[in-house]
């Protein structure tokens, strides 16, 4: 927290210091926004808003790839997607990657918080150990669990085939139906804890009485739960699962490193999808739709869910 | 609602169970870079700490040797050859580089247009704010394209700058709001009180409230650099040759085998510093998180 303390203002600000205050010329020291607002506005409009425009563009143009050239054919690319079963195959990975996640996600953070909020010794150390897997780059996170659901000499592979959890023959991230669950493992360790950081605190903000309250008039730990907590967390959760949500919407580094997209093509995404196309087709036009294809489905998504839970920032 | 003794205790062991299982990742990592390259692929070495703990990873991606060196060395010729494409010395430096280079450029940006988004009252204040906003969701892979092309026609491409402005470009939406919060903290008072005094906005801006909000700086500044530091998409695209720690990592990855050894002594030292910096920042981390609506 900031401290309020009112500076010094006598000796921090020379009033009449003439001198001092002609240095500056006139639209900076005015109470015009413009100067403020000039660097960051310039630097977004070349570097995000016209890239984005010129994606949009780049969109109508369909590759020869054979003369490597770009023939202006605005449908072209964008009938390309709506025929492309890729495509479905990738938009439903994705969806059905960011539920899954975020459900588990906010379960567990959720659990995980009222565990840890305590404010008995050592719970602090606990909580700070907890924000640990947040800051690991994800490429290191995938490739640290690339190594640990490794078929032949994985710790957790190794590990429940010794117990007789999983059979022998079936390498978690090789298969087809459960490559994404293991890319999933990496971003639930990953990012469990940003759930669990944002319910504590909205946890640690919650008022004492109505539970002292409810405590006097004989309520039961599970009803004090569902009956006041959650409804009264409810506003941090639903902001905490759209920033979680975009994000996990535009999943690519897990998917990157630890599948590239495969077997076959068992978890590719959208964002994924476009980063093949990219590098291996180097089809920019059409990798370029796709990118703006997630963008409007970020867009719609997030707008219903906007609407739909009243989220404010 | 009081805990019994034995709640309190069923609590002490849950949560220290449930802490420690999302420690192991972190755990098993760090004592795979110190295996020899045997212990890693070894079936009865896997689970159990029966191996000679080596640095012979840290050497070679750290120190440059080459492994041929190293087993001569050693005495220890297992798995000898391989080309020394693993130093990765110059991509530390790199790394840094262009995360410190990200985060002072960001952080300068942020500080004074969120100033005028915290204090002017102006027509499109809000709108300006969600467009910003805005910003934040916007999938990266979305302009990806465009920014290689446009790179290319600048020289940027495979430079630290131009790692240097993308970074700064997708930090920017995360830092302007989370620094207007911490403006917001301070009261508007402080602003008009020096004004009545006869101080110009810069002036107040630079004496007055931006050294109350040093501390939201400071926040700001190890977010920054920490999002840079481990930022993986965008140098994939745009770099070649300069390589940042996260995607130099997936180069070890290869068609004749990983060299887990090597990728875990890197990735271990690739998570050192944002340990370091986010342990400075606690308080503020999930202020930043929720791009400053959620304060502790």
């Amino acid at each position: 927290m900031v401290s309020h303390q009112v500076p010094s203002l006598a000796v921090d600000v020379p009033v009449s210091d003439t001198t001092r205050r002609r240095v500056w010329p006139r639209f900076l020291t005015s109470e015009h926004p413009f100067p403020w607002l000039a660097p960051i506005t310039a630097l977004i409009l070349a570097f995000g808003v016209y890239p984005l425009l010129y994606a949009l563009w780049l969109s109508f143009f369909k590759r020869n790839p054979i003369t490597r050239m770009n023939v202006f054919n605005p449908t072209w690319n964008w009938g390309k997607l709506i025929a492309d079963e890729r495509v479905w195959g990738a938009i439903g990975h994705t969806y059905l990657y960011t539920i899954t996640a975020l459900l588990i996600e906010l379960c567990l953070g959720l659990a995980i918080a009222l565990l840890l909020d305590s404010d008995r010794k050592g719970y602090g150390l606990l909580r700070a150990l907890m924000t640990l897997p947040l800051v690991v780059p994800p490429a290191v996170t995938g490739m640290m669990f690339l190594l640990m659901l490794d078929g032949s000499f994985g710790v957790i592979s190794t590990g429940l085939v010794s117990l007789g959890l999983w059979p022998p023959q079936h390498p978690i991230l090789a298969s087809g139906s459960t490559a994404l669950a293991g890319v999933l493992l990496a971003d639930i360790w990953q990012w469990t804890p940003f759930m669990v950081l944002i319910m504590l605190a909205g946890l640690r903000a919650l008022p004492k009485e109505p539970f002292e309250a409810a405590a006097i008039d004989g309520a039961t730990t599970s009803q004090a739960f569902f009956r006041l907590t959650l409804p009264m967390l409810s506003k941090i959760i639903a902001l905490a699962v759209l920033i979680r949500g975009v994000d996990l919407f535009r999943i690519y580094d897990y998917v990157k490193v630890m599948t590239d997209s495969g077997p076959g093509t068992a978890t590719e995404t959208l964002t994924s999808y476009a980063g093949t196309i990219y590098f291996k087709n180097a089809d920019f036009p059409y990798a370029s739709t796709i990118s703006l294809f997630t963008l409007l489905l970020v867009i719609v998504t997030s707008s219903i869910f906007i609407k739909l839970f009243k989220v404010r920032f | 609602m009081q805990e019994t003794f034995w709640q309190k205790r069923l609590r002490d062991v849950a949560a220290v169970l449930v802490v420690g299982v999302f420690m192991f990742p972190l755990f098993w990592w760090a004592l795979t870079s110190f295996k020899p390259t045997s212990a890693i692929f070894d079936k009865d070495e896997i689970i159990w700490f029966n191996f000679k703990p080596t640095l012979v990873n840290y050497a070679v991606t750290m120190l440059g040797k080459s492994r041929a060196e190293l087993a001569i060395e050693s005495g220890n010729t297992f798995g000898i050859g391989g080309a020394s494409s693993y130093d990765s010395r110059q991509t530390i430096i790199d790394s840094l580089i262009i995360a410190i280079g990200a985060t002072a450029l960001t952080v300068l940006l942020a500080v004074i247009a969120s100033y005028a988004l915290s204090r002017m009252r102006f027509r499109g204040r809000q709108a300006y704010l969600n467009w910003i906003l805005s910003q934040r969701f916007m999938p990266p892979i979305a302009i990806i394209v465009p920014v290689v092309f446009m790179f290319h026609y600048m020289s940027l491409l495979d430079t630290r700058l131009g790692l240097i402005i993308v970074d700064t470009l997708i930090n920017l939406p995360i830092a302007v709001l989370l620094m207007k919060s911490f403006y917001d903290d301070v009261p508007v008072d402080v602003d008009e009180a020096a004004m009545i005094d006869g101080a110009s906005r810069l002036q107040i801006f630079w004496r007055v409230v931006l050294p109350m909000v040093k501390g939201g700086v400071a926040a700001t500044a190890v977010l920054c650099f920490i999002f840079s530091w481990t930022e993986f998409l965008l140098s994939l695209f745009l770099t070649n040759s300069i390589r940042t720690l996260p995607v130099k990592i997936t180069t070890f990855v290869t068609s004749t085998g990983s060299e887990w050894g090597f990728i875990a002594a890197l990735g271990t030292t690739a998570v050192i510093p944002s340990f370091i910096f986010i342990l400075l920042v606690q308080k503020q981390l999930v202020r930043g998180l929720t791009l400053g609506s959620l304060k502790e």
